[in-house]
C-alpha cells in the first residue's frame, strides 16, 4: 500500500470515527431522555407565597406574618443518639403557651408542661430512630428565638426550612372575627372561620419554583437552565374595623360579663349609612395563636353564627310595618291593653304583669307592652307582617363576608297561626342573628334605607385593589316611618326603663329586650337573653349598636345588663368621635 | 521529456509544500484548540465566580427581607393597644373628662 494511500485510509478512519462519536452525541443530547444524575443539580425548590395581611381602619396589622421555621432531622446524620437529641429538643416543640419560664407557672401547669414534655419526647424518639428514612419533620412554625437556641447546641443531623407563622399584634382582640389559620388535610396552612376562613383563597397567594441549576456546592450556574416561577404574596384585607373601638368594646363587654355574670356576651356596632362594621366582639373569646389550647365552641362567631329569640327589641320591627303602611299612627291608642289577651288558646301578658289602659303606640313601645304589640300585629295581619319581616332581611343571610353566617329561622308563611302572628310581634317563635338584627335598626337608622352590613374595605394585591361594597341597598320603610320610630325609640330611652344609665346631653335611640330561652319545647324562667339595640346621637347617627348577654345572672333583665353597657360604650364612643353633649337637653 | 531525476526532485518539492501547509493548518488548528481551552477556562471561572455573586446577593435580600419582617412585627407589637395602654398607665395618663371641639 503506497503513502497515499494510507493516508486515504487514515482520513476514513478519521471520518468514520468522527461520524460515531456526533452520531452519539445526537443521540445523546436529542434522542435518549435521561434521567436522575442531571437533575439532581437543578435546585428545583419551593417558593412559599406569603399569606395576605389583615389590617384595620386605619391601616394597624391586626394579623400579619412573622419568621418561623419547619425543623427536620436527619436519622442517619445524627452525631448523637436519638434519646438525647430528643431530650435536648422536646422542650422547646411543646405548646406555646408553656413559652413563659417556668416560674410564671403553676403547680398544675408545671405538671402538665412536663407530661406534654415527656409524651414529645417519646414521640421524637420514635421518629429519629427509625433508620429506614432518610428525612423526618419534627416540628413546624417554630418562632425565630426557638431555631436560634436549638441552633446553638449545635446538634448535627438537625436542620431548618424557613416558614411563615401568623402574628397578632393585638392578642385576642377580633379572634372570632378574624378566624386562625391551621393546616389543612396535606400540612399546607388554610384559613378557618371568620375572615381567614372567608377570604382564604385571595389570603394564601400563589406559591412559586425555584427551578435553578447549581454546581455541587450549591451555587446558581448562570449558564444553566434558570425558569423560576415567582411566588405571589397573597391579598391584603383592609377592614372596616376600628381598632380603637374594638378595644373599648372589649373592654367594657369583660368587665360587663363579670359584673352580670353571663355566660356569653356579643357587641356589634355598625355604621347605617354604609353598612360598615366598627366593631364586632364577644367574650369569652380565643386567642387565635394558641386556638388549640380552646374550646372548639368559642371558634364560631356568634354576632353572625348565633340565633335567637330577639324578644321585645323586634317590636320596633313590628311597629315600623305598621307605620309604615299607616294602619298605625304614634298616637293611636290601644283598645285591648287593658289586660292579659288570650289568643289562640294562649294568654298573652305584659313582662311585669303592669298594663297601661288606652296606651299611645309612643308608650306601647316605651312601656315595651306585649299586649300593645298584639294589638298592631292584629291589625297588620299575616301577609304584611310577614312580607315586612323578610324586607328587613330576616330568615336569610345578610351576606356580610364572614364564613359562618347563619340565616336565623323564620317558618314558612303558609304555618303561621294567629298566636304566631302575636308573639313575633314581641319577638318570640322566631330566630334572628344578632347581625340581622344590626341591620334592620340600621335601616330605621339610615332614613328607611337598607344597605347590608360588611366588614372588608378593600382587598389590595400588588397589581389590583379590589372596593368591596355593600351586596345589597333598598328602601324597606319611608323616611317618614323611620323618623316616627326613632322618635318613640328616643322616647323609650328617655322614659323608659333604662332612663337612669342614658348619658346626659345625647338624643339615644333604643329599645330593651329580654327573651326567655326555648329549652325542650318550653321557655326556662331562669335563663333569658338580655339585649339592647339602638342608635345615636338620633338626628344623625354615627353608629348603630347591639349588646347582647346570655343569660345574665345577675338580673335577667335587658334593662339593667344590656342597657347600661351599651351607654358605657357609648360615652366613649361619644369621647372618641368627638360627639359633644348638647347643653340644652 | 523531462529526464527522471528532475520529475523526482518536482515531487519532492510539492511533497514539501504540502508538508508545510499541512504543519500550518495543524499549528493554526492546535492555536485554536488551545485558545478555546483556556477561553473557556476564563469564562468558567469568571461564571463560576458569578454564581457565587448571586448566591451572596440572594442571601442578602433573604437577611434584609427577615430583618425587615422582623422589625415589622417588633413595630407592630410596640404600638399595639395593649402596649400603649399599659405605657399610658404607666405614666399616669387620665381619660379626658370633657369633649373639646374646634
Amino acid at each position: 500500500m503506497s503513502q497515499l494511500d494510507r493516508i486515504k485510509v487514515f482520513q476514513i478512519i478519521i471520518y468514520v470515527v468522527a461520524f460515531f462519536v456526533i452520531a452519539r452525541l445526537f443521540y445523546w443530547q436529542f434522542i435518549a431522555k435521561v434521567e436522575g444524575t442531571f437533575e439532581s443539580i437543578i435546585s428545583d425548590s419551593f417558593l412559599p407565597a406569603p399569606r395576605g395581611e389583615i389590617y384595620d381602619l386605619s391601616n394597624f396589622p391586626l394579623v400579619t406574618n412573622q419568621e418561623a421555621f419547619l425543623i427536620y432531622g436527619k436519622p442517619h446524620d445524627l452525631d448523637q443518639n436519638p434519646e438525647e437529641v430528643a431530650k435536648t429538643v422536646a422542650p422547646y416543640l411543646i405548646s406555646e403557651k408553656y413559652a413563659t419560664k417556668s416560674a410564671g407557672l403553676s403547680e398544675d401547669e408545671q405538671k402538665k408542661k412536663d407530661e406534654e414534655i415527656k409524651a414529645k419526647e417519646e414521640e421524637l424518639i420514635k421518629r429519629l430512630s427509625d433508620k429506614n428514612l432518610f428525612w423526618v419533620q419534627l416540628g413546624r412554625k417554630l418562632p425565630k428565638d426557638v431555631k436560634e437556641e436549638i441552633e446553638a447546641k449545635k446538634i448535627r443531623g438537625l436542620g431548618f426550612e424557613p416558614d411563615q407563622k401568623r402574628f397578632y399584634p393585638e392578642a385576642s382582640m377580633a379572634a372570632q372575627l378574624l378566624g386562625f389559620v391551621a393546616f389543612d388535610k396535606i400540612g399546607q396552612d388554610t384559613g378557618y372561620w371568620g375572615l381567614e376562613g372567608y377570604y382564604d383563597r385571595k389570603l394564601r397567594g400563589k406559591p412559586g419554583r425555584l427551578g435553578q441549576e447549581t454546581d455541587p456546592l450549591g451555587f446558581p450556574i448562570l449558564v444553566g437552565k434558570y425558569r423560576p416561577i415567582a411566588s405571589q404574596k397573597g391579598a391584603s384585607l383592609y377592614l372596616t374595623l376600628d381598632r380603637v373601638v374594638q378595644f373599648i368594646v372589649e373592654e367594657k363587654l369583660k368587665q360587663a360579663v363579670e359584673k352580670y355574670g353571663a355566660k356569653e356576651a356579643t357587641v356589634i356596632i355598625a355604621q347605617p349609612q354604609t353598612g360598615s362594621i366598627l366593631s364586632m366582639a364577644t367574650y369569652p373569646t380565643y386567642n387565635p395563636d394558641l386556638f388549640l389550647e380552646f374550646d372548639e365552641s368559642l371558634y364560631k362567631n356568634p354576632a353572625v353564627a348565633d340565633t335567637f329569640e330577639p324578644g321585645s327589641i323586634f317590636k320596633v320591627v313590628a311597629m315600623s310595618a305598621a307605620l309604615d303602611l299607616s294602619i298605625v299612627q304614634p298616637t293611636t291608642r290601644c283598645d285591648v291593653c287593658s289586660g292579659p289577651r288570650q289568643i289562640g288558646g294562649y294568654e298573652i301578658s305584659t313582662w311585669n304583669k303592669k298594663y297601661y289602659p288606652n296606651s299611645t303606640m309612643t308608650e306601647v313601645i316605651e312601656h315595651s307592652d306585649n299586649v300593645g304589640m298584639t294589638f298592631v300585629s292584629g291589625k297588620l295581619g299575616i301577609d304584611k307582617f310577614y312580607d315586612y319581616i323578610n324586607k328587613f332581611g330576616f330568615g336569610r343571610r345578610t351576606g356580610i363576608d364572614l364564613e359562618e353566617e347563619s340565616t336565623g329561622f323564620l317558618r314558612e308563611k303558609k304555618d303561621w297561626k294567629t298566636i304566631d302572628l302575636a308573639t313575633a310581634s314581641f319577638g318570640q317563635g322566631i330566630a334572628v342573628t344578632p347581625i340581622q338584627m344590626v341591620q334592620a335598626v340600621s335601616t330605621i337608622a339610615n332614613k328607611g334605607r337598607l344597605v347590608s352590613p360588611h366588614i372588608v374595605a378593600k382587598i389590595a394585591s400588588s397589581d389590583k385593589e379590589e372596593k368591596i361594597n355593600s351586596k345589597e341597598e333598598r328602601q324597606v320603610i319611608s323616611p317618614k316611618t323611620a323618623a316616627q320610630i326613632t322618635e318613640m325609640m328616643v322616647n323609650a330611652v328617655e322614659n323608659g326603663e333604662a332612663k337612669a344609665f342614658a348619658p346626659k346631653g345625647y338624643r339615644i335611640a333604643g329599645k330593651t329586650g329580654t327573651a326567655q330561652i326555648p329549652v325542650s319545647g318550653h321557655y326556662d324562667p331562669n335563663k333569658t337573653i338580655a339585649s339592647f339595640v339602638g342608635f345615636a346621637p338620633a338626628d344623625d347617627p354615627k353608629f348603630v349598636m347591639l349588646v347582647r348577654f346570655t343569660e345574665p345572672t345577675s338580673s335577667p333583665f335587658g334593662s339593667e345588663t344590656a342597657a347600661p353597657t351599651f351607654f358605657a360604650i357609648a360615652k366613649e364612643l361619644f369621647n372618641y368621635w368627638a360627639i359633644p353633649p348638647d347643653e340644652n337637653k | 521529456m523531462l529526464p527522471v531525476s528532475d520529475f523526482k526532485i518536482q515531487k519532492k518539492n510539492n511533497f514539501n509544500l504540502i508538508g508545510k501547509i499541512k504543519v500550518r493548518v495543524i499549528v493554526i488548528i492546535g492555536s485554536l484548540v488551545a485558545f478555546s481551552f483556556f477561553a473557556q477556562l476564563v469564562f468558567a471561572n469568571n461564571i463560576a465566580t458569578d454564581g457565587q455573586k448571586l448566591a451572596q446577593i440572594q442571601n442578602e435580600i433573604k437577611k434584609l427581607e427577615s430583618e425587615n419582617t422582623t422589625l415589622k412585627v417588633k413595630i407592630a407589637q410596640e404600638s399595639s393597644l395593649a402596649t400603649l395602654t399599659q405605657k399610658a398607665q404607666e405614666l399616669n395618663f387620665r381619660r379626658p373628662s370633657k369633649i373639646i371641639t374646634p
